[in-house]
């Protein structure tokens, strides 16, 4: 409904202070040099990485096919119901549960349980729910469940980074991103994406390389206490699972479309954006109003792709002068995409959390009146929301802590990689001197866009 | 080369108090003073306005708040803040209209339009239809920080920009 909202709401922070700002900025460079010299000298997270198990009772049942059954029937369940308030619901956006749910509960909801949880939305993806129960029928009736095509791997991450792409460019660029019908039809093209795929390429590698959300929410996963190992789940240290290189190809592409769309988001939002697109609707005044539409829509993916290419670009810049100042022939690329992981979650959390906690609470009205027809299936139809349940200065606190936190994370795991890669510490020191620009350029740049009016 | 290590790594945790104890100290200065926290915390306690429980308010809303304000005799006393915008063509004239308000403001929106719609300001969702060649308008009080948009509902466009400080 709203021009230029995040998908839903039309309700934005207030600006972060000037005050917040230059300490927040400080403290960001701060870090970034004394982490510098004071880190540790020999790789420590991929060797952490495996932590210890968790007792086997309660890994098994954390495991267990029933768990596992309940939630993939939950999950489909809320699927269908999705589609259908979406369709047939009621078309006032607030009022109908699917905008809100995919928007808010989801898209946010999910990140958050895959960064303290870990890897959840493997046991929580509808589409992968469908999967395996048709692999099952199909197997009960003597026949094998086999894709139909090898997945070759060749197109690596790209497919998911295009599936990802098209959902942030309803979500940021499309002038009613909430309207019902809208996001029905989303959402049945998007389980067409993901069915087919894992029908034709398999389960598992359309899990991995084609489908969007569990590629976003498996490598936000990463930063999780908890992961899987052999059938066991182990504890580990936070942010331990993103050691190592990343090699699978598109993986920059991926992790720059999750960083980008959320500060394109940002900057949609300030008044420079705001100006622009009212300006190119001033312009098709005279036209349908479908016109203008398409032009603000165009205008917006244009943004979008610039953000996203932005990102691309700078990171690109920073590991080939990476490889210039330390003179290795290979290239860096793979290296040290894993480290954008913590700031592209910070990014999350900085630009939604007032949005999750406050639009996130007429979920309870919406789930007893889905489809907008006066319903009261659980009682809460009239829960009235905490709209001030959180003061601006929290907002604001929240914001800068969750960017400062990523960006330590971000530095401390591209310095892992970087002792790994190089024997010479001062060959690792200087591979990090570009990477720490661009740490604290994301950084202070998200930080800078929060404190846009 | 540990004991210089170690030194320099408890000296920059000292400095990264400091710059910490002073952005907080700051920014407190900043938020205002002592009766606006207090204002802040009865805020969040207390539902923060009588039309925002969500799912009734969208449809009748602003019949609700216009009553509201005519009978508290208090609220005629304040300074109301009128916001007054004009849409041509469906676009607000000169641009989105921006005004920033402080918590507790009376506000009226006036909204004159050569097109129907419907003004919905988001975050209080509060929404009334404008015939064309008419004039919607809508009395609140702004009693929720932060930044809200308000539009012509069923364009999509964006004809106002309300900031309301904590």
């Amino acid at each position: 409904m709203s021009l230029l909202a995040h998908g839903i709401g039309g309700v934005r922070d207030l600006p972060v202070p000037e005050t917040f700002f230059f300490t927040t900025a400080a403290i960001v460079l701060v870090v970034s040099f004394v982490l510098l010299g004071a880190l540790w000298r020999r790789p420590l997270l991929e060797s952490h990485s495996g932590g210890r198990l968790l007792p086997s009772a309660l890994s098994a049942f954390v495991l267990s096919w029933a768990l596992r059954l309940v939630l993939q029937a939950i999950s489909v369940g809320l699927l269908g119901l999705t589609l259908a308030t979406a369709l047939f619901g009621t078309t006032i956006e607030l009022l109908n549960f699917a905008p809100t749910f995919v928007y808010v509960i989801f898209w946010l909801g999910i990140p958050l349980l895959s960064v303290t949880l870990g890897n959840v939305w493997s046991a929580l993806s509808p589409w992968r729910a469908i999967a395996d129960a048709t692999v099952w029928v199909l197997e009960r009736g003597g026949n094998e469940a086999r894709p139909v095509l090898e997945w070759s791997g060749r197109w690596g991450r790209y497919p998911a980074a295009g599936a990802l792409f098209a959902f942030v460019a309803l979500e940021l660029a499309h002038p009613r991103p909430a309207f019902p019908r809208t996001v029905g039809i989303a959402i049945a093209l998007y389980s067409y994406w993901a069915l087919a795929g894992m029908a034709v390429y398999g389960r598992d590698a359309w899990t991995r390389c084609g489908e969007g959300f569990a590629v976003a929410f498996g490598l936000l996963a990463r930063i999780a206490p908890f992961a899987v190992r052999d059938e066991r789940v182990v504890v580990r240290w936070p942010f331990t699972g993103l050691g190592g290189a990343e090699h699978v190809r598109g993986t920059l592409v991926f992790i720059s479309v999750m960083l980008g769309s959320t500060s394109f988001d940002g900057f949609a939002r300030t008044s420079t954006w705001q100006n622009l697109v009212g300006d190119v609707r001033a312009d098709f005044a005279g036209s349908s109003v479908r016109v203008a539409d398409l032009a603000t829509t165009l205008v917006n993916v244009a943004g979008l792709t610039a953000f996203v290419a932005g990102v691309v670009m700078t990171y690109l810049a920073a590991v080939w002068s990476a490889r210039a100042l330390v003179r290795v022939e290979r290239s860096l690329v793979s290296d040290f995409v894993l480290p954008l992981v913590p700031i592209a979650a910070a990014y999350l959390v900085a630009h939604y959390f007032s949005l999750f906690v406050i639009q996130g609470q007429f979920i309870f009205t919406l789930i007893s009146d889905p489809f907008g027809k006066d319903w009261d299936l659980f009682g809460t139809a009239d829960f009235a929301p905490n709209l001030a349940i959180v003061s601006p200065e929290i907002v604001w606190y929240v914001q800068v802590a969750a960017l400062v936190v990523g960006h330590v994370a971000g530095l401390a795991i591209a310095h892992d990689r970087a002792v790994a890669l190089f024997d010479d510490r001062r060959a690792a020191l200087r591979s990090q001197y570009p990477m720490l620009a661009l740490m604290v350029l994301y950084t202070v740049g998200g930080l800078w866009l929060l404190s846009q009016g | 080369m540990v004991r210089v290590r170690r030194n320099v790594i408890v000296a920059s945790g000292g400095v990264l108090l400091l710059a910490a104890g002073y952005g907080l100290a700051a920014c407190g200065g900043d938020g205002g003073d002592a009766s606006d926290t207090t204002a802040a915390t009865t805020l969040a306690t207390t539902p923060p306005l009588e039309t925002t429980t969500g799912t009734t308010t969208l449809v009748t809303p602003s019949v609700e708040t216009t009553t509201t304000l005519a009978t508290t005799t208090t609220l005629e006393q304040e300074e109301l803040t009128e916001i007054r915008i004009v849409v041509v063509n469906g676009q607000p004239k000169g641009g989105i209209v921006r005004k920033t308000l402080r918590r507790g403001d009376p506000v009226v929106l006036v909204v004159e339009s050569d097109v129907a719609d419907e003004v919905h300001i988001h975050g209080y969702d509060i929404s009334k239809d404008v015939e064309v060649g008419g004039t919607a308008r809508i009395s609140f009080r702004a009693t929720v920080p932060g930044r809200f948009e308000v539009e012509l509902e069923g364009r999509g466009v964006q004809i106002a920009d309300l900031t309301v400080l904590p």
